[in-house]
């Protein structure tokens, strides 16, 4: 591990992953779907003896109600042993070969994730199935798993910068699922046991709806044949997913919440308001446009606050899309004293945005960067496994991808202008602050309503 | 007869290997003003990367200018000759290019990644900079402020940063490892242009850089561009070597910090040796079967069975000089730091015992084998890899010798540096918890 220090910080905010791309062309794949209802897609690269494996279950936190946490301790479970195989023997197997495994719940839906090297398919392969299909959810490994969760949701907002983006969320979104804690708060956690989790799986855990992704060294025909002798005969039934109401945020006025850490120096700062789907039809050209406010180094955000001010290692802005509706959000963080600094700063860039627009060189310069960092993100087989279950949870197909730079070429001055108008928030901002109360209260007023809260209430 | 078995296979694995990345696909030349450049075709994606690391970083400072590496990395982005104050970052952006730049205590990297069409753009604007950087007050003033912000944020939303800089602070008497990267608040305060102009003079010449690029490029243009652009800087006379040599350590050194946390933290550091020693790959897969992954002995023992620690991590980072093995960890609720410290000592006694399984050395040699996979799978993995062992290792021809060196160390070897190495004259303890608790 390298000490070292990154010019420009990836800020916590969620840019699910912006699908930009240059003459980059999705490489071929075949799309299988089981008996059973499971989706399967399959796309070889040889380039190296490595296969990643994608599976995404439609059983994240929308699926939890109240009970926040729920998705995500029963998707971190899926791994503490199966019917055949303790968790410990799991661990150690998987290990010895080098694989890389992993699980997890957000939002819209849960993921195992795998990367090992095509000679160990065959032992590799079944564990994985059974991980999926038989999990055993030890119940000592999860006291534990649930224990060290408690303690580290406390642990975390020691760091504002971890947690400003969930105040943001849920001030926000309020009642509404996106809104909640995908990793639980203490009190929702310690209410959860294992037959809750052992419930949750039964209920969302099934070939329907689901979706699996392998990319690789292997051939198509022969790994068809795997998955279905190892997938194809599992017929549990599930509930039917949840269906998410749109988040259609309307804010009749500014508001400011204030959370309170007595011993900070400085002050992380959301502000934002409503965003957009993930299905909505210009969300490729929207990059292009926040490319410019506050998606990097170069962005206005950035370089009004960092470099022509010095009042933060970085600012940045983006969408948080969702399937039924995201948020919109300028983030940055500053020294206490200059919070009001800071604050009318960010607000007059966007302001700037809306008064002025985009001229024609900077639109250019904002097209190629779109376009020149695009093929990177797809070069692993694991991208393109996630970028694969992502089509999938999503629901878009490769003329996403192949069809961007026609997309993002297309845009013009007018076309950036009628989009700064329909997308970015002007009026009644919504502001989250995080910092040292006593400092800032004076000046919070200026900007919204004010709710003070204190970083050890509970939740967000 | 395991070991044995796992030996052979990981031979042809590593011969397997060799053919899917060969070291012969590495084209290399030195420019006459001593700049070294790796090239690597690779036209699986349109794009390419440059990485130009510099053999300099906070073991090269002093008390006074502590930090100045890293600040310094900030102000290459800041003006030069052609392209002026912001035109570096505006000019690669447009061009559809983004960078980064990282500092550590060895050494200074900036690394540029593009569409490869663009790859002129690219040289011209990183031969302005070593060649030309503009020193202009305002503009160190505002760095000033971003720095300082850079500090103030990872102090205060990373604890182990925050106990990190103390420990090793008393770990080391006499090295210039016992400041931290990002340097003391007063020093970013304070230093000087003029302390950057000589640090500039001294340190950013050619012959104190490699280059590396990889991706869908052709050598022969690479070269053409480099005598283009790099060759007319002239070379500088070495710089002087760090000859400061830590003492070594006479006892156990023991720390306790305060700040309100919810749980104690604690940090051990061992002095171990530089990365170019020969214990090194006994040290790495040592370090494998401790800390790396939820099957290793430290897991395993301090979060899942004794339920001591609610996260933990090791750390053994590349150095030019003798340098420290780091165990870092949290407390679990209720725990003492004294207990989860007894717990930690345990685990690592064991190991000195008995040495490591058949089965453990197995596992983190084949990890390492994967890993390397991995890492070959990227443009930037390759371009990473091979200016590390360059730089790090002296050649990089080494990278591709790597799964050959980890396959010959023996369970004994491990078991030797564990008993060499994790001594209690040889260690430094550090505890943070609120005062509150302390009392």
């Amino acid at each position: 591990m390298r000490r070292q220090s990154l010019i420009f910080v990836l800020l916590g905010l969620l840019l699910t992953a912006s699908l930009t791309a240059g003459q980059f062309k999705l490489p071929g794949y075949k799309k299988v779907v089981l008996k059973n209802g499971m989706a399967l897609y399959l796309m070889e690269q040889h380039e190296v003896p490595l296969i990643s494996l994608s599976a995404v279950f439609p059983a994240g936190a929308v699926e939890e109600g109240e009970r926040y946490g729920l998705a995500s301790l029963t998707a971190d479970a899926l791994f503490f042993g199966t019917a055949s195989h303790s968790k410990s023997e799991l661990e150690e197997t998987l290990e010895a070969l080098g694989a890389r495994y992993n699980s997890g719940a957000g939002m819209e839906s849960a993921e195992i994730s795998a990367s090992f090297l095509t000679k160990d398919i065959e032992t590799v392969l079944p564990i994985l199935a059974e991980v999926m299909t038989a999990p055993a959810f030890d119940p000592v490994a999860f006291d534990r798993a649930k224990s060290r969760r408690i303690q580290q949701l406390a642990m975390i907002k020691e760091r504002p910068q971890r947690v400003v983006g969930q105040y943001f969320l849920s001030f926000l979104a309020g009642d509404h699922p996106y809104g909640r804690p995908v990793t639980g708060v203490p009190a929702t956690v310690e209410a959860i046991d294992v037959a809750a989790v052992k419930a949750f799986y039964q209920a969302h855990y099934g070939p329907k709806g689901a979706a699996i992704a392998l990319v690789g060294d292997f051939k198509t025909s022969e790994m068809v044949k795997r998955v279905e002798a190892l997938l194809g005969q599992w017929t549990v039934k599930t509930e039917t997913p949840a269906t998410v109401p749109a988040l259609n945020l309307r804010f009749g006025q500014s508001r400011v919440l204030l959370v309170d850490k007595p011993d900070a120096t400085e002050t992380q700062f959301y502000i934002g308001g409503a965003g957009i789907a993930r299905s909505n039809p210009d969300y490729t050209a929207l990059q292009v446009v926040n490319t410019v406010l506050g998606g990097r180094f170069t962005s206005w955000l950035n370089d009004e606050l960092r470099v022509n001010r010095g009042l933060t290692y970085g600012a940045r802005s983006g969408f948080t899309a969702h399937k039924s509706g995201g948020l919109f959000a300028m983030v940055s963080y500053t020294r206490t004293e200059k919070t009001e600094e800071a604050l009318d700063v960010t607000l007059e860039v966007l302001d700037r945005l809306h008064s002025q627009g985009i001229e024609a060189e900077l639109l250019k310069s904002a097209q190629n960067y779109l376009k020149g960092q695009y093929p990177p993100r797809f070069e692993t087989s694991g991208s393109l496994a996630s970028l694969l279950t992502d089509m999938f949870v999503y629901d878009f197909d490769e003329s996403f991808i192949n069809g961007f730079q026609k997309t993002v070429d297309g845009l013009t001055v007018e076309k950036v202008k009628r989009l700064i108008r329909e997308y970015f928030p002007k009026e009644n901002l919504q502001f989250v602050l995080v910092g040292r109360a006593e400092a800032i209260r004076g000046i919070a007023g200026k900007y919204g309503a004010v709710t003070e809260k204190s970083i050890e209430a509970e939740g967000y | 007869m395991k070991l044995l078995r796992w030996g052979v296979f990981t031979l042809l694995l590593a011969s397997q290997l060799i053919g899917q990345t060969r070291l012969e696909d590495v084209q290399s030349f030195t420019l006459d003003n001593g700049m070294k450049f790796l090239v690597v075709e690779d036209h699986s994606i349109p794009n390419a990367n440059f990485y130009c690391t510099f053999k300099v970083g906070s073991r090269n400072e002093y008390p006074g200018i502590t930090g100045i590496s890293h600040f310094f990395e900030h102000m290459m982005f800041n003006g030069a000759k052609k392209y002026g104050f912001k035109q570096f970052d505006r000019v690669m952006e447009a061009a559809g290019g983004r960078n980064n730049a990282w500092t550590s205590q060895n050494l200074t990297s900036y690394t540029d990644w593009f569409p490869a069409e663009g790859i002129e753009k690219i040289f011209d604007l990183e031969a302005d900079r070593i060649a030309h950087l503009a020193f202009v007050d305002k503009v160190v003033e505002s760095e000033r402020g971003v720095v300082l912000s850079e500090r103030i944020t990872g102090m205060e939303n990373d604890h182990f940063g925050f106990l990190d800089e103390q420990v090793r602070g008393i770990a080391f008497l006499a090295h210039p490892y016992r400041w931290s990267v990002v340097g003391y608040e007063s020093d970013i305060k304070n230093w000087k242009l003029e302390d950057l102009q000589r640090y500039w003079e001294i340190y950013y010449a050619p012959n104190n850089c490699v280059a590396v690029v990889v991706g869908d490029v052709k050598f022969k243009q690479v070269k053409k561009l480099a005598e283009q652009y790099f060759a007319p800087i002239p070379g500088r006379k070495a710089p002087r070597p760090v000859h400061t040599v830590e003492p070594e350590q006479m006892g156990e050194k023991r720390v306790v910090v305060h700040r309100q946390v919810r749980s104690p933290y604690l940090e051990i550091l061992w002095h171990v040796p530089e990365t170019r020693h020969p214990d090194y790959y006994a040290l790495d897969l040592l370090d494998d079967i401790l800390g790396t992954g939820r099957s290793s002995r430290f897991y395993q023992t301090l979060v899942e069975e004794k339920q001591l620690a609610v996260q933990f991590y090791t750390d053994l980072s590349d150095a030019f000089d003798p340098t420290v093995y780091g165990v870092n960890a949290v407390c679990s609720r209720n725990v003492a730091p004294e207990a989860l410290e007894a717990a930690v000592y345990e685990v690592i006694d064991e190991l000195i015992e008995n040495g490591p399984t058949a089965k453990e050395l197995d596992k983190v040699k084949s990890r390492k084998l994967a890993s390397f996979y991995r890492q070959m799978e990227t443009i930037n993995g390759r371009a990473g890899g091979l200016g590390r062992y360059e730089i790090m290792f002296g050649d990089y021809k080494k990278l591709y010798t790597a799964p050959e060196a980890y396959k010959n160390v023996t369970a004994a070897d491990i078991q030797r540096v564990a008993k060499t190495y994790f001594t209690k004259k040889n260690r430094t303890v550090g505890i943070l918890m609120s005062e509150e608790e302390a009392e």
